[in-house]
């Protein structure tokens, strides 16, 4: 069984110890090979997390960024991080490492209609593929899968590409998210415009 | 006031008046070339770069013999290397052979570099070691005339590497200028323990021409407007915290910009930010309480302030022509790779000693300007690009704020300053630039 990522606290939950366990499980994520039939999940939450992703996905893609957040746990963060080794946020600088707080103003951010990187929109469609699941504790999930999102900017179309590390939760509403790790393939070479939501 | 056109550079050498640049200058505007010409672009990676301090990188990036990381000056690639005695060494990363770039990794130890075309090995001093079948060449051959080519000059200042491709530059201390006090300033910022630069980077590409980045590093005019989404969203969740003070008057404030010398300026908003706790100040970053209730826990709430104070942003942006910018915590390379593409590097930094609490919640404090304001920036960047790029018919651009309003002076420290939202800083670097080209083209006449 693995241990929470975060504790309940709402506020200032990235502590050197949540560091420590989001270290620990890239590191498990980039050593895995097959996933051990201990962990594969039932078909039932197997669907349940993958309705969730595509989800997520279309509510970035159709503007939908407010109903996108209410998808993620009080505790969660959306990271993107700058290299693709896996290394320790505590230690390296990430493109963004949002807790539930700086996620919030992300969003508003955005929707003050000033976010000057945004206007226009970057539209976005988000292809999620090779889905792994694993069953890590009777509430929780594990999902590994690749990403491709393809990209318009005022005419100027782009892909971006790589793997996404999501921590799922059951809830009372249902399965939420807790992490979103972006791991773009190409995290620490020159990014365009990637102020959108990935 | 020194002679120039452009007006308004307080320190420095007089600008000749007879230049072959000169024409891309008028008081209070410089010309669209200077930003869409390919031509103009080369005439710099070439003359502008190649005749100048240019930094390459911090020691620290290399703490063991034979570390190395892959720079450029200007369009050369060059290798930044510790040889195995320790020694700081730039070599031109470009085979005596064909041509090809030797080392093609970002970073790396090694004492030895390898072309991968026909196999001829360099130390990482430059040496030539190896040459496969030799005999080819005839009796005369000899690799010690094979070395790679190296900057014809090295300096560290405190850590800060920089390399000139020419002899004909003047002690990095005196091209340093005024800006050397406030190296000393920010280095010293953290109890002076050391600053360690060596905790990853984001390279921000930009489809713009690097003079645009340098413009806006020291354009303290945009950010209430170019910023206001972030702005907004901090005064609702947190009331008057950080940059709120860029207000209707933010001019009649003591924020200021300064000219230091060769091309080299600053920003001060210090004043503001850090007039008491910048850290208590600032809007709140992941993390904030229960870091900050473990360090009052285990070092006392004076000494926890002390040390987030020391590592929340230093309210001050310093710029050093022609591709250095150290702002907040970050060390910028500007390096550029067309006339309308550009790559900003922002190195993250720590410091070495403080509890990993500090360094951690440093990281999350280095994401924060970068996600919520470089993007608005870069945003400017390519929308001016594109603007000079397709009117060919409007051929000047506006640098005139404060040239005649007559509020600028010398403040305590010697430095001439006028207030945050002047376009001295363009005036102060536009002025290095016009003598330094001017010169090249001048030396290229008489040869």
């Amino acid at each position: 069984m693995t241990e929470d990522i975060a504790p309940a606290a709402a506020a200032g939950y990235f502590d050197l110890d949540y560091y420590r366990r989001a270290h620990a499980m890239v590191r498990r994520w980039r050593t895995l090979t097959l996933i051990p039939d201990a962990l594969t999940p039932s078909p039932e939450d197997r669907a349940a997390c993958e309705r969730l992703l595509n989800a997520e996905a279309r509510l970035i893609d159709s503007g939908q960024l407010e109903q996108w957040l209410a998808l993620y746990t009080h505790d969660c963060a959306y990271w993107l991080p700058t290299d693709v080794e896996g290394a320790d946020p505590a230690k390296v600088v990430s493109w963004e490492f949002n807790d539930r707080r700086r996620l919030e103003e992300r969003v508003e951010r955005l929707a003050t209609g000033k976010a000057f990187s945004q206007m226009p929109v970057t539209r976005t469609t988000h292809l999620y593929t090779n889905f792994e699941m694993m069953s890590t504790a009777p509430d929780e999930m594990e999902v590994l899968c690749n990403f491709l999102i393809q990209t318009n900017l005022a005419g100027r179309a782009s892909a971006r590409a790589g793997w996404n590390g999501f921590l799922l939760r059951r809830t009372q509403a249902g399965w939420r998210i807790v992490l979103k790790r972006v791991g773009l393939f190409d995290a620490d070479l020159p990014q365009d415009n990637n102020s959108f939501t990935l | 006031m020194s002679l120039s056109i452009l007006g308004g550079a307080k320190t420095g050498a007089s600008v000749r008046e007879d230049g072959a640049y000169d024409r891309y200058f008028r008081p209070g505007f410089v010309h669209r070339d200077l930003y869409v010409s390919r031509d103009i672009f080369d005439q710099e990676m070439r003359h502008l770069f190649g005749s100048t301090w240019v930094y390459v990188g911090h020691e620290s990036e290399i703490p063991a013999p034979n570390d190395f990381v892959t720079r450029t000056i200007g369009r050369r690639p060059v290798i930044l290397a510790r040889d195995r005695e320790g020694a700081v060494q730039v070599v031109i990363n470009r085979c005596t052979h064909r041509g090809a770039v030797v080392c093609r990794q970002a970073r790396g130890n090694a004492d030895r570099f390898t072309c991968g075309y026909h196999a001829w090995t360099f130390a990482n001093d430059g040496r030539c070691v190896g040459v496969p079948l030799p005999h080819a060449y005839g009796a005369g051959f000899k690799l010690a005339d094979q070395n790679l080519r190296k900057a014809a000059k090295v300096e560290s200042y405190r850590g800060f590497v920089f390399a000139a491709i020419s002899d004909h530059v003047p002690p990095l201390i005196e091209h340093l200028a005024g800006a050397r006090a406030y190296l000393d300033q920010w280095l010293d910022r953290g109890d002076r323990l050391p600053v360690v630069v060596r905790n990853g980077d984001m390279q921000f590409k930009t489809h713009a021409n690097w003079k645009t980045v340098y413009d806006n590093a020291g354009d303290g005019y945009h950010p209430p407007f170019s910023h206001i989404s972030m702005l907004r969203v901090f005064a609702r969740r947190y009331g008057d915290v950080d940059m709120q003070y860029y207000s209707a008057n933010f001019d009649e404030s003591p924020l200021l910009s300064a000219d230091l010398g060769n091309g080299h300026t600053l920003l001060d908003q210090r004043p503001a930010m850090h007039a008491q706790s910048a850290w208590e100040r600032q809007h709140v970053m992941p993390g904030r309480e229960i870091l900050w209730d473990q360090l009052n826990a285990a070092h006392g709430p004076e000494r926890a302030l002390d040390m987030l104070d020391a590592s929340t942003g230093w309210g001050l942006n310093l710029n050093i022509f022609p591709n250095l910018l150290i702002i907040g915590n970050q060390i910028q390379i500007v390096e550029p790779l067309a006339h309308d593409l550009t790559v900003v590097h922002w190195f993250s930094t720590t410091l070495e000693g403080a509890p990993d609490e500090v360094n951690a919640i440093r990281m999350r404090m280095q994401e924060d300007f970068p996600s919520f304001g470089e993007v608005d920036d870069t945003a400017q960047f390519e929308a001016c690009q594109a603007g000079l790029d397709g009117v060919p018919e409007m051929e000047w651009v506006d640098v005139r704020r404060h040239l005649e309003s007559g509020v600028g002076r010398v403040g305590e420290d010697g430095v001439w300053q006028e207030p945050i939202s002047s376009d001295q800083h363009m005036r102060a670097y536009y002025g290095a630039w016009r003598r330094i080209m001017n010169a090249s083209a001048a030396r290229a006449a008489l040869s």
